[in-house]
């Protein structure tokens, strides 16, 4: 199998998994209610002049697949229904809370490997001493601990004890939003040149992307300490000492290298569990994200906002793992070759 | 494959007790378990307080003799209110995991076993269903079944077997085509004793690992359902929904809701360190 058929391959393959997606956001929408206009409207559905627009808009009145049709039309237009709580378009709101959660997992990201890589490569490095069980106590730890706890302890040590970070919100109080020009805050703010508001917004950001990647380091540690420690006993490694290439250089130019691609697997894991920690890292923060908004659309019985939610979050899932495939291809040919 | 099964076994219990992770994860969960039983048996009655009465002390007292982790904002005993909720937890996770193991253990046993469009079919589906967060899946299942311990585990029913169908999958495509299945279908034994006597035993240790380290799963994902509200309601205690109540405390009493939270991480590791205790020496039993 040559690249572009494999590349191909997977794009079906996601496009597949959307549109099943869509088959069961579109059944719980009819499950919901008997009556398919609350799944677009929510309580909304009393007011007779958006009902009559909805039934027409939808074809609520005709048969399922019609509907279904109907419903992925809407879809592909970013048409998600209307979210009464909010008082806007279920795509309005997406747009204003997603970006901040992509600021988020985007920080946690980082941290998780700046956690991860370096604790994985020194368990390997001194496996079998108290240094590798410490390191697996911690990222134990870590794995175990349901969504809220770290996040809880944080506040605790960093917030209530040291004063050295904001208990939660995206600025601070006196600080201006900035004016929505990419939508990413953090973003908008060094374009209108403000590194006051900026730096502000990033002390922000640290307490609840940390939160998330405490909790996920420990698949990277796991996953790269035994990816290097098989890698050490590689034929290569061998000719390499053989050669006398002196231990450092082996270990972190040919060992570190190799056994880092087995890393890129974990992409699904590491996304699926930051999107599911931000409903509650960012409700324990208070940050205007698309996961204290899925919070919100729950406690209000919101279902289009939330049927939205669970679609924009599977299409995040699919692109990152679509993401991943592809970059693993290109790392480790031999994938695409079998 | 299951000849002198006793002395195996207990050869394997060896050298399963003898890890330092498997007797510690052993102890956890045996302590769980047994607080789980007890409640379950005698209810309220053995507990030092009603979980439910306030003002059986005063208002948020910091842990001591009288009341081992505090008292909260109604005066009631954190620590009876913990205990009262240990079967919530347990028994969800067990009912889930029981379930998706048979359930997994059949669609992908006949996806596995005899492939082609049934195992296409299969794969595909639970493709679909690790594109969604089981949580938030979860979540939207909740809405429509509304709020409740039954209504939760029923949820956590719905999505959690595809990982069991698709281990089980690998497993009977693995072990179908090895010698002694090869052997058995040629000398006449019918599908049905193949599949009972040799498939099923053979994917069920794999399976067994898994299930363990699951566990834990589940009793996360259940404590962040019960946390947003979505199962038992108040004033019956639960681990998840304590953490939230108790979360605006966490200044003047931090114990309050850091008891819960950390309750929870207890069983997960609990069950975290048998899993992978089990799944090593089943790995070491299989290499030997």
């Amino acid at each position: 199998m040559n690249f572009a058929t494999f590349i191909l391959r997977r794009l079906g393959l996601a496009i597949f998994v959307l549109l099943g997606v869509a088959v069961i956001t579109f059944t719980l929408s009819h499950l919901v209610s008997s009556d398919p206009l609350v799944a677009w409207l929510g309580r909304a559905s009393g007011n007779p002049v958006l009902a009559a627009e909805y039934i027409q808009r939808y074809h609520l009145n005709d048969p399922l697949y019609v509907q279904f049709g109907y419903y992925l039309f809407a879809l592909l237009h970013g048409d998600l229904g209307f979210s009464v709580f909010k008082g806007e378009p279920v795509s309005e709101a997406l747009l204003q809370t997603l970006p901040f959660t992509l600021q988020i997992a985007f920080c946690a990201i980082l941290l998780t490997l700046a956690i991860g890589i370096p604790l994985g490569v020194l368990a390997a490095r001194y496996h079998h001493t108290v240094v590798d069980y410490s390191i697996s106590g911690f990222y134990l730890a870590g794995i175990a601990s349901p969504y809220f706890l770290l996040a809880l302890f944080l506040l605790v040590i960093l917030t209530y004890t040291f004063h050295l970070l904001p208990s939660g919100g995206a600025f601070s109080p006196g600080i201006r939003e900035p004016y929505p020009i990419t939508n990413f805050p953090l973003i908008d703010c060094l374009i209108e040149g403000r590194w006051s508001a900026f730096l502000d917004g990033v002390t922000h950001l640290i307490m609840p992307s940390l939160a998330l990647a405490l909790g996920i380091f420990g698949y990277i540690t796991r996953v790269l300490r035994a990816s290097i420690l098989d890698v050490l006993h590689a034929n290569y490694i061998r000719t390499a000492r053989a050669k006398g290439v002196d231990e450092t250089t082996l270990f972190f130019k040919h060992a570190l290298r190799n056994a880092s691609i087995p890393v890129v697997t974990l992409a699904s894991i590491v996304v699926t569990w930051l999107v599911t920690g931000t409903l509650f890292v960012e409700v324990i923060f208070a940050y205007p994200g698309i996961g204290q908004y899925a919070v919100q659309a729950l406690s209000n019985l919101d279902y289009p906002s939330l049927l939205a939610i669970t679609l924009v979050l599977a299409v995040i899932i699919v692109l990152s793992n679509l993401t991943a495939d592809v970059l693993y291809a290109v790392v480790n040919p031999e994938i695409r070759l079998r | 494959m299951k000849s002198n099964g006793s002395q195996e076994s207990r050869r394997f219990l060896r050298l399963f007790l003898a890890r330092n992770e498997a007797r510690l994860g052993l102890s956890i969960v045996t302590v769980f378990l047994a607080i789980s039983f007890v409640i379950a048996f005698t209810g309220k009655s053995l507990l030092p307080y009603n979980p439910i009465e306030q003002n059986v002390g005063p208002v948020l007292a910091s842990p001591s003799a009288a009341h081992l982790f505090g008292t909260d904002n109604l005066g009631r005993d954190v620590f009876s209110r913990i205990l009262f909720a240990t079967p919530n937890d347990l028994l969800v996770s067990f009912i889930v995991i029981t379930s998706s193991f048979a359930v997994g253990i059949v669609l992908g046993g006949i996806a596995g076993f005899w492939g082609g469009i049934l195992d296409e079919i299969l794969m595909r589906s639970t493709d679909v269903i690790f594109a969604i967060p089981a949580l938030v899946l979860a979540m939207s299942i909740a809405v429509i079944l509304g709020p409740g311990l039954v209504h939760m585990t029923y949820a956590l029913m719905i999505i959690w077997w595809p990982p069991y169908a698709r281990l089980a999958r690998g497993e009977a495509l693995q072990v179908s085509q090895r010698n002694f299945i090869e052997a058995a279908k040629t000398s006449g034994t019918s599908t049905l004793t193949i599949l009972r006597r040799h498939l099923i035993p053979n994917i069920l240790t794999s399976m067994l690992a898994y299930a363990t380290l699951d566990i834990g799963t589940v009793v996360v994902v259940y404590a962040g359902l019960s946390y947003l509200g979505l199962s038992v309601q108040p004033p019956t205690p639960d681990w998840g929904s304590m953490v939230n109540a108790y979360q605006d405390y966490l200044v003047s009493a931090p114990w309050l809701p850091l008891v819960p939270a950390i309750t929870i991480a207890a069983v997960v590791i609990g069950f975290s360190l048998l899993g992978n205790a089990l799944r090593d020496a089943l790995e070491s039993q299989r290499i030997s």
